[in-house]
């Protein structure tokens, strides 16, 4: 449960933001422009910020921009019509944690506010153990154990790996997947980051064990020990 | 160009063809206007001299048998210049006296005057006359006309050299006069070129002179002003619906999503709803697509632009891919190294790997896709899957063309186009080959020659 504060001018996306953010249990404060959004965010007290970037007023890069030369730096999620990659780079440069493009299913925008809350969460207390279920990740070795089973992995692999148990339990969509461990916005095609879950669960679930990596049809993947 | 062409082409220009017929008509005239000054002046020669000898033949007939032959000794004595012809035959023919041998064959007494062409006796071409005198005897007068062969000497010299000038004058004319619009119209196919290369900002080259050759290029102008406009009215129409339909299909993913999740995963009617799900991704996936290729054209050129190891993109590449050839039974290779480029990687990327996955998509199982980075430099991607048939390979790069090879694969049809944007954006050339068998696609990073605005003439 967060508290997160949603600056947004239009009203549908807002409502719709809204009602997603507190179907997944979250509390929710809608600013409707740029300085009343930057105002709030001052007075603190928010665990996330979704923040629109076009703004009345004050825009979007420009609230970040002076919520972090006062020294606040909650996570930030850019919410925006444009989609060009340059405009995501300058959104993430501008101190957004994430970028994602209108128009949007709130389910994705829960999930990647979800993320991006974990993620604030490992930076101040420190990296939990990364364990689901008896899988456990070294991340100076870069790799995986399974009860007694050591498990080699190559990079990208890891880095995969490691971007599903830092999220344990939550869905994430195949963009999502893609944005955030290889970094790339673009439609990357065919069915290509299904071929990579699925050949990271054939090293992961072994034969005769319980599985951990799951699809949810129509959504993306999670790992969990359920 | 080589010279032969050139000569040809300009032979070709109507304003060659016009300044040499030009030329024939005047030629024409003027050897009809000296033949006819040749014909009349013929005609008055011959005139005056018949009424000359006639006139010298009336005088002679006064005289009497005993005086005559001394008449005409005396006429000839005085004739320094010898342009008459005086002479006495007896009744049988014989000469009597004068300066003629014989009688003119054709000659008759008291006929008309006749030519007489140069003999012996009198060596230059004349006319004469014969008259039957009362006893019997024959008179011959005549009168040198050879003025008449040197004036037609004159006149074919004349004509001989006014077609030399005329001829020559005309052809030089002629090249000279047609060389400026045969560059105009070099100007305007270059221009032509590139409009039907799709550079619809090109426009045709216009002059001051308001000739026939700018209202044509004033027309082709407005043509493709008004093609420029339909077309984006038409991209502003796609992108439009594109944007417009992307939030309610959004918005009604979401909600089919929740219900699929709600009804769990046993539920048939589960099945259905992630079907419609399907269906709208592809939808979704459509309109993200036609929006990035707006994207990239409307963005500038070298904006971002780095130095970057074309081979490093490949490996990447192969990378990515690697994992969905291997599941496909594909071979997928990275290979080459690279002189470095100017380029945009992620754009770049992007490009090579929509390339990298089309190559896996249409090679069945068992075969090769490779990714290289050649001297060119150059990146290419080359399957030996079935190809692309040649007639369509200009098609294939259209937007939202489906061709026969992948009527039974998923896709948007787009992805070539995704592709051909971007490498526009960097002023490179995308070209398809045939790698037989296979499909061979080169992206040619040779510097792009740059793009003049206008053409100026």
């Amino acid at each position: 449960m967060a508290q997160v504060l949603v600056i947004e001018d239009d009203d549908a996306t807002a409502a719709e933001i809204e009602a997603c953010l507190k179907v997944a249990g979250h509390h929710v404060r809608r600013e409707a422009d740029g300085e009343g959004g930057l105002k709030a965010a001052l007075g603190g007290g928010f665990d996330a910020i979704t923040l629109d970037r076009m703004l009345p007023g004050l825009n979007g890069l420009e609230v970040v921009g002076r919520l972090h030369a006062a020294g606040v730096f909650t996570p930030v999620l850019m919410v925006s019509a444009l989609s060009d990659v340059d405009e995501r780079i300058a959104g993430l440069r501008a101190g957004g944690d994430d970028y994602l493009t209108k128009p949007f299913d709130p389910g994705e925008l829960a999930a990647r506010l979800e993320v991006m809350l974990r993620r604030r969460g490992w930076a101040a207390q420190g990296a939990p153990a990364l364990k689901v279920g008896d899988l456990e990740l070294d991340l100076v070795r870069h790799s995986a154990r399974r009860g007694d089973r050591q498990i080699e992995l190559l990079p990208m692999e890891f880095k995969l790996l490691e971007f599903m148990v830092r999220n344990a339990g939550q869905t994430l969509s195949r963009r999502l997947i893609f944005e955030t461990v290889w970094g790339y916005y673009f439609d990357p095609g065919t069915n290509l980051i299904e071929v990579h879950v699925s050949r990271l669960r054939k090293t992961i679930d072994g034969p005769g064990e319980r599985p951990l990596i799951h699809t949810v049809r129509g959504q993306g993947y999670t790992i969990d020990a359920g | 160009m080589p010279v032969r062409t050139w000569v040809q082409d300009i032979w070709r220009t109507t304003t060659a063809r016009l300044t040499v017929l030009y030329g024939l008509i005047f030629a024409l005239g003027i050897l009809a206007l000296l033949g006819v000054v040749y014909w009349q002046s013929a005609l008055y020669l011959n005139h005056r001299a018949d009424r000359i000898i006639k006139a010298r033949a009336e005088v002679f007939m006064r005289a009497g048998p005993a005086d005559l032959p001394g008449h005409i000794r005396q006429g000839l004595a005085i004739d320094g210049a010898e342009v008459n012809i005086y002479a006495l035959f007896s009744r049988d023919g014989a000469p009597i006296v004068g300066n003629l041998g014989r009688m003119p064959p054709r000659l008759t007494p008291d006929g008309g005057t006749i030519n007489l062409p140069p003999t012996p006796d009198f060596p230059n071409q004349a006319r004469v006359i014969a008259r039957r005198l009362p006893w019997g005897e024959i008179l011959v007068v005549g009168r040198d006309v050879s003025q008449l062969v040197e004036m037609r000497g004159i006149v074919l010299e004349a004509l001989a050299w006014s077609a030399v000038v005329i001829i020559l004058t005309g052809f030089v004319l002629g090249a000279a006069l047609s060389l400026d619009p045969l560059r105009r119209v070099r100007a305007l196919q270059a221009a032509g070129r590139e409009i039907a290369a799709g550079d619809l900002k090109q426009r045709m080259p216009v002059s001051q002179r308001h000739d026939e050759l700018d209202m044509f290029a004033t027309t082709v102008n407005h043509m493709i002003e008004e093609v420029e406009r339909l077309m984006v009215e038409v991209k502003g129409a796609t992108e439009t619906i594109a944007h417009d339909l992307r939030t309610p299909l959004t918005r009604a993913r979401a909600r089919l999503s929740r219900l699929q999740h709600a009804l769990g995963e046993d539920d048939p009617r589960a099945e259905e709803a992630l079907w419609v799900i399907d269906e709208i991704d592809a939808a979704l996936g459509r309109f993200t697509a036609i929006l990035r290729i707006s994207e990239l054209e409307a963005r500038h050129r070298r904006e971002g632009f780095v130095t970057i190891d074309p081979a490093d993109l490949a490996r990447q590449a192969a990378d990515l891919y690697g994992p969905l050839a291997e599941e496909r039974g594909v071979a997928l290779a990275a290979l080459g190294e690279g002189a470095p480029i100017e380029a945009d990687p992620k754009l770049l990327f992007e490009a090579l790997s929509n390339l990298v996955d089309n190559a896996i998509k249409f090679t069945p199982s068992g075969g090769r896709v490779q990714v290289r980075a050649e001297a060119g430099p150059r990146l290419v991607v080359e399957d030996d899957g079935p190809g692309v048939p040649e007639s369509e390979q200009a098609s294939v790069l259209q937007r939202f063309y489906r061709g026969e090879r992948d009527r039974l694969t998923p896709g948007s049809g787009l992805g070539l186009s995704i592709v051909q944007a971007i490498v526009r954006l960097h002023g490179f050339s995308l070209r398809l080959e045939d790698a037989r068998p296979g499909l061979r696609v080169v992206i040619d990073c040779a510097d792009a020659p740059v793009r003049s605005g206008h053409h100026e003439i």
